[in-house]
């Protein structure tokens, strides 16, 4: 008989939207996410482009409903281990990890924080900021539970006693034996929603990332922008006593290694320009880029608009740029559009990284029975015609984790993966 | 009959107990107590929101025969749905509660105790004034028809009607040529792999011909649609002959009607129409498809080809996203026909967004294509022979001589966008494309509910994308529209009244989802409440007072600010 229930893996944008439509109908829905939270990297941002939209605003509603939603099981810490069968009934194996607080009993108000005596480096933050061994990543997050880090928590970890943030818990919502747990479900299709991850900027020692303090990847550039962020929204440098006077954006980092164009980093580029120029009007701002890659109809407008606020456009080789400096003050050496060396300096430079497989892309892949492309991504069926099915009958794709995309090609792709599962199984 | 009012402080451990002073407030809400026109039961509760709170509220509802329910707690966010379902297990209705965040508005923000605890007092005070003036509110429930009308029977339009049509679920699929297919049909080959040809897309056509749950309706143009989610009354018209019409009822509406290609001969600086043998892309895959051949109007094939990306990119201000990698497909066909032949691709931005574009633009190029990026480009034409006169991005000016120019001309909307538009009542964008309800979250769907947009009619597409479009409105509306399953229309919507509404349709021209109709022989608006969404635009444009909104009415409004700031 075909089971009628659903696995999502991934609780980013489009893991949420697929589980929200799906549970809509009475469908049951098992999202399985391996982080502590849901938002996947939508609510790192502050702002989308190209309307400058609240990132959190947009997608807290839809986090939110899934918490409330009673057709959805959401398993936070959790990461698919087995999957067996077919079409109409497939049987999961899933690994739970133990949060050690109650999603049902702790109510977010964060007074376990404090008494911890652990402090670790946040890297939800981008390390940019530290963390307690028990911890929500950012303000803001949902579930608003924390969870402790068993790594590094003294009691867990065996290194000392300590019950500080059991004691600080009006709720009785800690609990310090819970264990990880393996989970059984039954489905009858499975949507993966699994996402991306971004190039490790060591790979380009040429643009200094890790070697000078003062360059950032566009991702903690995000983080240093958000108001909830590790900053609260202020441009600080990790070297330097004042905000950056100027700032050089490198676009394409990246792209020719992975042989294609991430499809959003212009966007993105253009949108941390944009933030700059509103919080540092009196910073230059250049902006090193290729061509310009706007396939959305309102993306020229914003190009447009970005240039008038007075952001130096510069059309240059990435793979000449060089920067060099030291702790406070860098230089970019780039070719110019007449392909002569040119120099100029900056307190602060941020890489805009190619978008890549996410990390456990492979594992996934083996454990599912689906196909990876030649890139590294999950392969669609029959990609010229656009399609969300993988190599297996019942098992469909969803957002980033079949290739690059802004947040609107993933709410496409998770309600045509939606579209697919209801007919499949309806 | 004497109100009831029970309000419910929670200490959410010690978030709120320990930040104002309960104590205090039970005693002055309870002071409030004017037996027997209004009689207060003031309570705390260490958790409202758990399990053990959420019945010792039903409990107490039922016991004391409550008429009116006031929480003070955390933010509605939060925990509004939780106390309204408790509302929902006892007899009270859920619109005659009220939460009141003390929490986040006072417990957590102000630091002192005293001040914090009077701003909650006069919170509450105003929730339970508010309260009294909220009235029982009903969920309705409206039967819905399953069947779809989509619009255009181009690629999005046909895989929509796919993905749709089923043994319950009936489409009609219109379109105003003579043949299913669209523009698709007019290919050689499909990007970006070249070895695909068009029978996946035949294959389509047939199965749509074939499925007996689609119904075709050709050289057929919509006349009227008017209706709501669930119940659209839609009627057809042939092109050609106006006598013959069709009539039925859709639960929801596909709109598909593609894309046109600007004109050319608009843009003068490149020579179309002007001079000989510079073809539109479009001109040379009909021809290539037709014949198998691309040839110069001499009949002789071209020693050389110029292809010129992004024609009318400037004028319409946006990307159209697909010509850069049709014109490698092109430039493919010209190097596979005539292998001598000289191609120069003349762009200004390579796009290339898919992860498979940046392999086959590597692939052209490796076929001996050359690539130039421009600032200005202009065609002219001396004695016979036809140059490309162009600015480099180094600002040197050079010129190329070429047989055959092709040119990429930008994608705009389809002809017609408007008055289908008007007709559905949805909006075009500053691009003049259809407008999307969400930029971001809700693509495929636009302001009014039940009609949809997909493919090239929203935003240029490639044939994939316009595909992914089709199964995402077939994932809207097979998990909203469902056969047998009855909609719950919006409950806190908005009301006019007969008496005193003057007939100014004010109303009319400011509500985003067409959600009101005129009543001529009376002279007034009246709400469709199956349609409204309660944005209270009609409320606050109303000149004579008439509209109101439900759950939002002036008079609660008033009656909680009026507590709250006294």
């Amino acid at each position: 008989m075909n089971n009628s229930d659903i696995l999502v893996i991934g609780a980013g944008v489009a893991g949420i939207e697929a589980s929200l439509l799906l549970a809509d109908t009475g469908k049951k829905v098992y999202l399985v996410e391996k982080a502590s939270l849901t938002g996947g990297n939508v609510i790192k941002y502050e702002d989308v482009f190209s309307n400058m939209e609240c990132s959190t605003c947009m997608i807290a509603p839809k986090q939110q409903e899934v918490l409330q939603s009673e057709n959805i099981e959401l398993l936070t810490l959790s990461t698919v281990e087995k999957v067996q069968g077919e079409i109409g009934d497939f049987t999961v194996t899933i690994n739970k990890k133990a949060r050690y607080v109650s999603l049902i009993d702790c109510i977010g108000c964060g007074m376990c924080y404090e008494p911890c005596p652990v402090s670790l480096k946040n890297e939800f933050e981008q390390n940019l900021s530290e963390k307690k061994a028990i911890y929500v990543p950012c303000p803001g997050s949902l579930p608003n539970v924390p969870a402790i880090d068993p790594e590094h928590c003294l009691q867990l970890n065996g290194k000392k006693t300590c019950n500080a943030c059991v004691e600080a818990c009006a709720f009785g919502a800690i609990n310090l034996s819970d264990k990880d747990e393996k989970i059984e479900i039954k489905v009858g299709a499975i949507i993966v929603a699994s996402g991306f991850d971004i190039i490790d900027p060591a790979g380009f020692p040429q643009y200094g990332y890790g070697k000078y303090p003062n360059v950032y990847t566009a991702m903690e550039a995000e983080r240093l922008y958000a108001s909830n962020g590790p900053t609260e929204g202020e441009i600080t440098l990790r070297k330097g006593d004042a905000p950056p006077k100027s700032i050089a954006i490198i676009q394409c980092v990246g792209r020719e290694q992975q042989g294609y164009c991430s499809s959003v980093c212009c966007m993105y580029s253009l949108k941390l320009a944009h933030y700059l120029k509103h919080k540092l009007p009196d910073a230059k701002i250049y902006n090193f880029h290729s061509d310009w890659c706007m396939p959305g109809k309102y993306y020229q407008k914003f190009h447009q608009d970005v240039k008038e606020e007075g952001v130096d456009f510069i059309y240059s080789p990435v793979a000449k740029i060089k920067v060099e400096g030291n702790d406070k003050s860098l230089s970019i050496e780039y070719y110019n559009g007449k392909n002569e060396k040119e120099k100029l300096s900056a307190d602060m430079v941020i890489l805009s990284l190619a978008m890549m497989q996410g990390k456990d892309t492979a594992s996934l892949s083996k454990l599912l029975g689906i196909e990876q492309d030649t890139k590294g991504f999950f392969m669609n069926q029959a990609i010229q015609l656009g399609s969300v099915d993988t190599s297996k009958p019942g098992i469909f794709l969803a957002g980033c984790a079949e290739g690059p995309k802004d947040i609107q090609g993933s709410i496409t792709q998770a309600e045509a993966a939606v579209g697919k599962v209801m007919s499949y199984l309806s | 009959m004497s109100d009831k009012i029970g309000v419910y402080v929670c200490e959410c451990g010690p978030n709120i107990a320990d930040k104002v002073d309960i104590k205090k407030i039970l005693a002055e809400i309870s002071a409030l107590n004017e037996p027997p026109e209004k009689i207060i039961i003031a309570k705390k509760h260490k958790l409202l929101c758990s399990k053990e709170g959420q019945d010792f509220l039903a409990d107490e509802i039922t016991k004391n025969e409550l008429t009116h329910l006031v929480i003070a707690a955390c933010s509605p966010r939060d925990h509004d749905i939780t106390f309204m379902n408790v509302c929902k297990k006892t007899d009270l209705n859920p619109y005659l509660y009220k939460l009141v965040n003390i929490r986040e508005h006072c417990a957590w923000i102000i630091p002192d105790k005293d001040e914090a605890t009077e701003k909650a007092i006069q919170y509450i005070r105003a929730g339970i004034s508010r309260v009294t003036y909220q009235a029982p509110l009903t969920e309705k429930e409206l039967d819905s028809i399953p069947d779809v009308l989509v619009i255009g029977a181009g690629i999005a339009g046909i895989e929509a009607s796919l993905s749709l049509a089923g043994e319950n679920r009936k489409v009609y699929l219109v379109e105003k040529t003579s043949s299913i297919g669209g523009k698709v049909t007019r290919f050689e080959k499909i990007l970006p792999h070249q070895g695909t040809n068009l029978d996946i897309i035949q294959e389509k056509i047939q199965a749509v011909q074939e499925n007996e749950n689609i119904k075709v309706f050709t050289e057929t143009e919509v006349e009227k649609a008017i209706g709501f989610f669930g119940n659209f009354e839609i009627i057809l018209k042939n092109i050609h002959n106006e006598e013959q019409k069709n009539d039925f009822k859709v639960g929801a509406v596909v709109v598909a009607t593609g894309f046109d290609l600007t004109d050319p001969e608009k843009i003068p600086r490149y020579g179309y129409g002007k001079i000989e043998d510079i073809y539109t892309s479009m001109e040379i895959e009909e021809s290539n498809s037709k014949t198998g051949k691309i040839l110069l109007k001499s009949g002789k094939p071209p020693k050389s080809a110029a292809l010129i990306h992004c024609v009318g990119r400037e004028e319409k201000g946006y990307c159209s996203r697909v010509c850069c990698n049709y014109m490698f497909k092109i430039a493919q066909y010209l190097k596979e026909k005539i292998p001598a032949i000289k191609i120069t691709e003349f762009y200004q931005d390579l796009c290339l967004p898919n992860k498979a574009d940046q392999e086959f633009f590597i692939d052209t190029k490796n076929k001996g294509v050359d690539f130039i990026r421009f600032k200005d480009i202009a065609v002219r034409q001396k004695d016979k022979e036809k140059f490309i006169e162009y600015t480099k991005m180094d600002g040197k000016k050079e010129k190329i001589s070429a047989e055959m120019i092709i040119l990429a001309p930008a994608i705009e909307p389809a002809e017609g966008s408007k008055d289908i538009a008007e007709l559905l009542n949805i909006s075009l964008d500053e691009t003049g494309f259809f407008q999307e309800a969400h930029q971001k979250l809700n693509p495929v769907a636009t302001s009014i509910d039940g009609v949809y947009i997909i493919g090239s009619a929203q935003n240029p597409k490639d044939i994939s994308d316009s595909i992914i479009d089709a199964q995402a409105v077939g994932g809207k509306i097979l998990t909203q529209l469902i056969p047998g399953v009855k909609l719950v229309p919006e409950v806190t919507v908005s009301e006019i009244s007969d008496a005193f509404c003057t007939g100014c349709q004010t109303c009319l021209s400011v509500c985003s989802y067409g959600a009101i109709y005129f009543d001529e022989d009376r002279n007034i608006s009246i709400v469709n409440e199956a349609i409204c969404r309660g944005c209270g635009n009609c409320v606050a444009s109303c000149p004579s007072g008439a509209a109101h909104a439900k759950h939002f009415t002036s008079a609660q409004i008033y009656q909680e600010v009026l507590e709250a700031i006294r």
